[in-house]
């Protein structure tokens, strides 16, 4: 019962969170007139959003970062075509995860940093760093100590869904959270 | 001069032989004579002036036990001429001898010159004792005279061994008549999953001879061979993330080039160093490393992902891909000088630049709208924009021939990923070798045995 009401408050505070971000961050599309940026739009800085919500344990381990490749207390965020920008929902997956992080202080993460099997493979090495990269600088500005958190790329060596179509390739443009003993 | 070398060597030889065996006659010519005949040769087939029409005849073989050998030695003489292109493979006319003597070979250049040869070549086999000799001498029909005469020897009756000894003559008549080195010798290195797992390989430039160089049961990916041979650097998972690994093939030693961040997609400049793409100082750049794994300095600065280098000959140039306009395209940077210069304007996605060995040229690859990726050339100077392969799924990682005349790549055409190889204007593309799995990422060597 409480757990449900914690799920009720956080989709709330996730609700209004997406709202007030949404002016400030933009996510450039694919066409590509802006190289994809590591940077994180300075106006977005955590004492401006409203206070991370409370949680010790993910509302639910479906949704936006939790799928059949994604299972562990730690979300997954997923990157529009050749970017590495973090969307809405992306950042609001890495609050959560930053939140857990916060209240689990002895844990570390490893984020790996997937692309879809599209373009060619050397690229798709370097542009899944980036993504790697980005959500881990995303966790550090809201707090969590650079040294907590690996990264690792893995281009489009390690695809999650091996199927052809947006569908799939969708699910393979990610950063992947493993937690490390 | 390499090929007024070659020649000084068959005269060296055939002297030595001439005066041991006093078998065969020998037109022997002023040396000058004989260059400028071959000089005639380089004159004429310069690129883009038509195939060389060879009759090639099957080797003698005067002692029954050795006919086996000798057909052996034929198809890896005419499959080897064959691959390059070069030729077009004619049999010699039945009476192209004017007796049957083997001792006083006389040719028959009216019937060779009726037929249309440019040049013929003929030989005989012989083994004695486990040492096999091959004795090969060519013809220029037009001038009615000997081009060379050598014999080559080897000391098994394996089949490596063979294809050196009939290679080692396939590369002097190919050197003889266009005045450049050719491909025999050179090597291919690329990634396959066959075992499961995706692991570097090596073959003979013709698909041959397959050799597996790494079995760390993790990923290994974008192998290339230093100039000399000497090298292999790749990138290599075994340790967790990407890193580059240098693989030196005199003592079996590997180093690893341990940043943070990734290590990948390497290229040589020389034989003491290759560049590579690393991203421990915050940014993905390129950076010059020497062979023994400790880094020279870095080579571009641009904010965003700089890869896939790739050197001019005299290694002050590098091709090199920059996403820094948002989508990847190549640029060629003077590293004398530092300057960057956009190389691909057509195209929304160019990567993957190889230049040329001849130096005039970058393939590369463009990554279409309709999601086929196809191989295109293009001048150094950005002109002469050529496309190679359509229609035709995914073609990627070009890769040059140490002549510059022929590419290997990889393609999905026919479902999954394979070697093919072409010549340099996009003619007779084919599969290069049959194995399970999927072959890709191609390197071609600079280095010839």
């Amino acid at each position: 019962m409480k757990r449900k009401i914690n799920g009720i408050v956080i989709l709330a505070l996730m609700v209004t969170a997406g709202c007030s971000s949404r002016s400030a961050v933009t996510a450039p599309e694919a066409s590509g007139t802006q190289a994809p940026s590591p940077k994180i739009s300075s106006s977005v800085t955590p004492s401006e959003t409203v206070a991370l919500p409370p949680a010790s344990a993910p509302a639910s381990l479906s949704g936006y970062g939790f799928d059949q490749w994604q299972n562990g207390p730690l979300g997954d965020v997923f990157y529009d075509f050749d970017s590495a920008v973090l969307s809405t929902d992306a950042q609001n997956q890495l609050k959560q995860n930053a939140a857990w992080l916060e209240n689990n202080s002895a844990n570390k993460a490893l984020i790996e940093g997937h692309c879809d099997s599209r373009g060619t493979s050397e690229y798709n090495m370097a542009l899944g760093e980036r993504r790697a990269s980005t959500a881990k600088e995303y966790l550090v500005r809201l707090g969590i100590a650079s040294p907590r958190l690996e990264t690792v790329s893995f281009g489009e060596e390690r695809p999650f869904d091996t199927g052809k179509g947006e569908n799939a390739w969708a699910k393979n443009r990610r950063a992947h959270f493993v937690m490390k003993k | 001069m390499k090929f007024a070398y070659n020649i000084k060597t068959c005269f060296g030889m055939q002297f030595f032989r001439y005066v041991v065996a006093a078998v065969m006659i020998v037109l022997c010519f002023p040396l000058s004579l004989l260059a400028a005949e071959g000089g005639e040769y380089i004159a004429i087939h310069k690129e883009g002036s038509g195939k060389i029409v060879l009759a090639l005849n099957k080797l003698d073989a005067p002692v029954k036990e050795e006919s086996k050998l000798a057909q052996r030695l034929d198809a890896i003489i005419y499959d080897g001429l064959d691959f390059t292109g070069l030729f077009t493979m004619i049999s010699p006319p039945l009476n192209v001898k004017n007796n049957s003597s083997r001792e006083n070979i006389v040719l028959n250049f009216g019937a060779l010159d009726s037929v249309g040869a440019a040049v013929y070549a003929g030989g005989a086999v012989t083994n004695t004792s486990g040492t096999i000799s091959l004795d090969m001498e060519v013809y220029d029909t037009a001038g009615a005279k000997l081009l060379f005469k050598k014999t080559y020897n080897g000391k098994n009756v394996n089949e490596q061994q063979l294809r050196a000894i009939g290679h080692a003559f396939c590369a002097d008549l190919v050197e003889l008549l266009t005045g450049k080195k050719s491909i025999f010798g050179s090597k291919i290195v690329f990634v396959s999953n066959k075992t499961g797992f995706k692991e570097i390989y090596e073959c003979d430039f013709d698909g041959h001879e397959l050799r597996q160089l790494t079995n760390s049961h993790s990923i290994s990916l974008t192998p290339a061979l230093s100039p000399d041979g000497r090298y292999l650097a790749y990138t290599d998972f075994s340790s967790g993330r990407p890193a580059l690994s240098i693989r030196n093939f005199s003592d079996g030693k590997t180093v690893t080039v341990g940043k943070s961040g990734v290590s990948i997609d390497p290229g040589w400049r020389n034989s003491r160093e290759v560049a590579t793409t690393l991203s421990f100082e915050g940014d993905q750049e390129i950076y010059l490393i020497k062979a023994d794994g400790s880094i020279s300095r870095r080579l571009t600065s641009s904010k965003g992902i700089d890869l896939s280098p790739s050197f001019s000959p005299d290694g002050n140039k590098m091709a090199y891909v920059s996403d820094q306009n948002g989508l990847p395209q190549i640029f060629i940077e003077d590293l004398q000088s530092g300057q960057v210069s956009r190389l691909t304007f057509s195209g929304r996605y160019n990567t993957q630049p190889s230049w040329s060995p001849a130096g005039d040229k970058i393939a590369y690859t463009t990554w279409e709208n309709g999601g086929e990726i196809n191989i295109f050339t293009i001048g150094t100077d950005g002109s002469g924009l050529k496309q190679l392969t359509e229609s035709a799924g995914e073609n990627e990682s070009p890769s040059w021939s140490p002549d510059g005349r022929m590419i290997v790549f990889t393609s999905n055409r026919q479902g999954s990923k394979k070697l093919y190889i072409m010549g340099w204007k996009g003619e007779n593309q084919r599969p290069l070798l049959q194995s399970d799995g999927e072959q890709m990422q191609p390197c071609w060597s600079l280095f010839c045995q």
